[in-house]
């Protein structure tokens, strides 16, 4: 076990210092086309005409496709958690974002493609769009998506993440104090140094390589196989060398497109964003609009908590309904609430679909749980170390969809931080443990919601 | 496909002059920190390009109480000048960059859509230079304000000014080397006591701020007569309310600098 | 024209106003500095240009007749690392690698110019160069110790010390 706790080198180290790493764009294989794109110019339209039969014959050109070429046009990426397919590879009838990807040209130079875009033509039936998530349930919102306005398809066809426990009505009746807030984390862009990027090659054998920046190699592989309606032994991806992704890169947004293109001009081909490009068209993290009503005593106990998140799915739902669910588990944080209403709901909108970033999901509900923690402290006149030691997670103690938790950390952490912080605590709070709760710190309202944490 | 651009290298400004012309078609690369995006993204497809490096365009020059520099000087070659140009320009960009862009380049930048451009215009303003150019008609010298007024179809050559007895330069932080300055303040007095401000960011181009320029001797005053002059927008790094809540400070600050330097 | 990179010389065919970078990766298949942005926000193109480092993404090449580029396989290979390089693996300054060429080449200059460790001078250096992966406190040390001069055991990399307000912010 020499490599355990050793301070080892990295196993690339020396190729990316001398500049020898080979990312997807430094592959070169003679003979390959440029990509560009036609893109939506609006957030929303119906489509009356695309016509591209200028860029067909343009100087250059020797492929373009649309939605026509895809085999199978519409696969949940997701399909294996239960999502439904909802998003076409390449639009077709209707445009529901800006920059959502409408024709592809391969050609013999990047000014070729981009002249062959140019000269497409689109005609457009400009459409009022939905870019407030708070609006999405106004009786005269736009309908702007196949399944309505919000996502559908949990368990059972529930059309939002619900979890209940306990009596909430008792709670707030109990209560001493309601406390209120309104959390909204605006979108985040991945940005990778390195911009979206793949490069395929027709083999003579018949197989496609697609040399990918995703993030998932396998992932990507049966989404390529799905959409092309292959078998997987005709694809082989070459890949994992990625500039950057922090969860950008697992939409597989490049690579059927490509191989569609490969497979028609009989050519490599090559897609590379450019910046601009994946500011504007890119998936990003998530918006999210959180409200929270917590009802407490005037010692600082959180008698149980009322929760409504609307989640910005963008124009389709991708990985959202996975990201509320990871959410919905996650918001009382790492804190004992016994009684719980939450409602979350993926809602559309005629933006740039949302994917993963780091944590995605969690991030959100975890910014909006300690942002209100403070916030209790505050309106009840409080240190908030003492009231998030109070309310911590013990072992013993159960998460919102009924998880005992055998070894939380939350109370030896505060206390670190309290300690880190130079923060004097008093001596009870200092003497607190993560161990299960008795005394003074199981209150009437947390005994019911304690479990074995043997039977786990 | 855009034909093939002619690209011109003149090696002296007179060659330059020439090849300008009166500016019909041509595309200016002075530094190219500007053109060169353009032109990689499609957005600029020139018939005509004048590259400047090697005209004889650059450098600083001083006669007595003159300073002169070349329209093609890279800023890093001004960012020790005394305020406010040195800082001005050590305030633009980053190093590389600064080593790459010129005084021209930047003076002459057209506003841009989402991030004002052109920071040096509100020093020299301040500095009270004048530019000299070339273009239909021949050269011209002229006050900054009114080349900044009609620049099209004129190639700028150089510009002087008259050392300032003092000098300052106070601007919004950028959040990062590559932002654009949402918002500067420039002041200058000169030998003979005339103060002189000029802003950035609070409009099309840089503009002097006549309202604090008669308020000079009280910087808090200065600085609130100062939105009588400007117009603010919104754009990707700030908004009209910010800047116009914003300008105030930087001029008071300025001044104070100013007063202070005496 | 002619370009001379990494001490060879070159007889282009490109266009005058192509990117230095498109010549490089293009023209000249020398694929360490990349594309990040093609508008000189991000430094991942950076090279030297005559000991300077520039951005190749905004520099025309008709600008550069006899001028010398050097790229990162021009200061130094596996088996003779240059020390900047050294620097970089030994304090693990490079994760994904998509900045660490550009990166380099102007710590590389910032070192050669008689910069020194100090953290400021070396923010304002390398100001112009994102990078989304490490958080740069390591490529700060790894500067701040090729401008020591420190000696580096490739074998091993470095325990970081930690930095704190790296930005300088009060």
């Amino acid at each position: 076990m020499k490599a355990v706790g050793a301070r080892l080198p990295r196993y690339d180290g020396v190729e990316h210092v001398t500049g020898r790493t080979t990312f997807v764009d430094d592959v070169r294989v003679p003979g390959t086309l440029w990509v560009k794109a036609l893109r939506s110019p609006v957030h929303r339209a119906d489509v009356k005409r695309l016509d591209t039969s200028a860029a067909e014959s343009a100087r250059g050109v020797h492929a373009v496709i649309t939605w026509q070429d895809v085999p199978l046009l519409e696969y949940g990426h997701l399909s294996g958690l239960g999502i439904p397919a909802d998003e076409p590879l390449l639009a077709k009838d209707d445009l529901r974002y800006k920059g959502q990807p409408i024709a592809l040209v391969a050609a013999e130079s990047e000014d070729a493609a981009q002249a062959a875009v140019e000269a497409m033509t689109l005609d457009l039936d400009e459409k009022e769009p939905l870019l407030d998530i708070r609006k999405a349930f106004d009786p005269d919102a736009p309908v702007i998506h196949q399944w309505g306005n919000w996502y559908p398809h949990f368990e059972a066809e529930m059309d939002r993440r619900q979890i209940r426990k306990g009596d909430i009505e008792k709670a707030f009746a109990d209560a001493d104090t309601i406390v209120q807030g309104v959390y909204r984390p605006a979108a985040i862009e991945h940005v990778p140094i390195e911009t979206q990027v793949c490069l395929v090659v027709p083999e003579a054998s018949g197989r496609l390589t697609i040399y990918t920046c995703t993030q998932a190699l396998y992932f990507s592989m049966g989404v390529v196989a799905a959409h092309l309606e292959l078998p997987l032994n005709k694809l082989k991806l070459v890949g994992g060398t990625v500039g950057g992704g922090f969860g950008g890169k697992v939409d597989t947004a490049t690579e059927t497109m490509c191989a569609l293109l490969a497979l028609k001009s009989g050519r490599p081909v090559k897609w590379r964003w450019t910046r601009e490009e994946e500011f504007l068209c890119s998936s990003t993290r998530a918006p999210w609009h959180m409200e929270i009503a917590d009802a407490v005593t005037s010692d600082g106990w959180i008698l149980g908590r009322k929760m409504l998140t609307l989640h910005d799915s963008g124009a389709y739902a991708r990985f959202s309904p996975y990201g509320l669910t990871k959410h919905s588990f996650h918001h009382t944080g790492a804190y004992t609430i016994p009684n719980l209403e939450f409602d979350g709901f993926v809602v559309f909108t005629n933006r740039v679909p949302t994917t993963a970033m780091r944590g995605f999901g969690v991030t959100s509900v975890s910014f909006a749980v300690e942002t209100h923690m403070s916030r209790v402290a505050e309106v009840l006149d409080l240190d908030p170390y003492e009231v998030r030691l109070k309310n911590a997670n013990r072992i013993g103690d159960t998460s919102p969809n009924g998880v005992v938790y055998t070894d939380p950390s939350t109370v030896p952490t505060i206390q670190a931080i309290a300690d880190a912080m130079g923060h004097e605590l008093p001596a009870d709070y200092r003497a607190m443990s993560r161990h299960v709760r008795e005394g003074a710190l199981l209150p009437q309202h947390l005994v019911a919601q304690v479990g074995n944490p043997e039977a786990h | 496909m855009a034909p093939a651009p002619e690209v011109l290298s003149p090696t002296s400004p007179a060659e330059a002059a020439q090849a300008f012309g009166d500016g019909t078609g041509v595309t200016v690369v002075a530094g190219g920190t500007i053109v060169l995006p353009e032109l990689t993204y499609g957005r600029l497809r020139p018939e005509k390009a004048l590259l400047l490096s090697r005209a004889g365009l650059s450098g600083v020059s001083v006669d007595g109480p003159t300073t002169t520099i070349g329209a093609a000087t890279p800023l890093a070659d001004l960012t020790g000048l005394p305020a406010p140009l040195g800082p001005c320009t050590a305030n633009v960009a980053d190093l590389e960059i600064r080593g790459q862009a010129t005084l021209g380049g930047n003076v002459c930048a057209g506003g841009g859509a989402d991030a004002p451009r052109g920071d040096v215009q509100g020093a020299l303003l301040a500095l009270g230079a004048t530019a000299r150019s070339t273009g239909a008609g021949g050269e011209k010298t002229e006050p900054l304000e009114a080349f900044l007024d009609h620049r099209d179809g004129r190639l700028l050559l150089d510009v002087s000014f008259e050392q300032p007895a003092a000098g300052a330069f106070v601007a919004l932080d950028r959040p990062h080397t590559h932002d654009y300055t949402a918002l500067a303040v420039s002041a200058a007095r000169a030998t003979d006591g005339t103060v002189r401000v000029a802003a950035t960011g609070a409009g099309s181009h840089g503009q002097r701020l006549p309202s604090a320029e008669a308020k000079a001797n009280d910087p808090a005053a200065a600085g609130e007569a100062a939105l009588a002059d400007v117009s603010p927008h919104d754009d990707a790094l700030a908004s009209a309310w910010y800047r116009s809540k914003t300008l105030p400070v930087l001029v008071r600050r300025a001044l104070a600098e100013l007063k202070e330097a005496s | 024209m002619n370009l001379t990179v990494n001490g060879r010389v070159y007889e282009l065919e490109s266009a005058s106003l192509t990117s230095l970078l498109d010549v490089l990766r293009e023209e000249l298949g020398i694929t360490s500095p990349k594309a990040g942005c093609e508008q000189g926000g991000c430094g991942a193109c950076t090279v030297l240009v005559d000991g300077a480092a520039r951005r190749s993404c905004l520099l025309p090449v008709g600008v550069l007749n006899g001028a010398e580029v050097t790229t990162v396989e021009g200061l130094g290979s596996p088996d003779n690392l240059a020390p900047i390089q050294q620097a970089f693996t030994h304090h693990y300054a490079a994760q994904c690698g998509f900045c660490t060429s550009g990166m380099m080449l102007a710590a590389h200059a910032y070192v050669e110019s008689g910069g020194t460790d100090d953290q400021q001078a070396i923010t304002e250096a390398l100001g112009g160069h994102v990078c989304r992966c490490t958080g740069y406190v390591k490529i700060i040390e790894a500067v701040a110790a090729a401008a020591r001069g420190d000696s580096f055991d490739l074998a091993t990399t470095a325990a970081s010390p930690g930095m704190t307000n790296i930005g300088g912010v009060k």
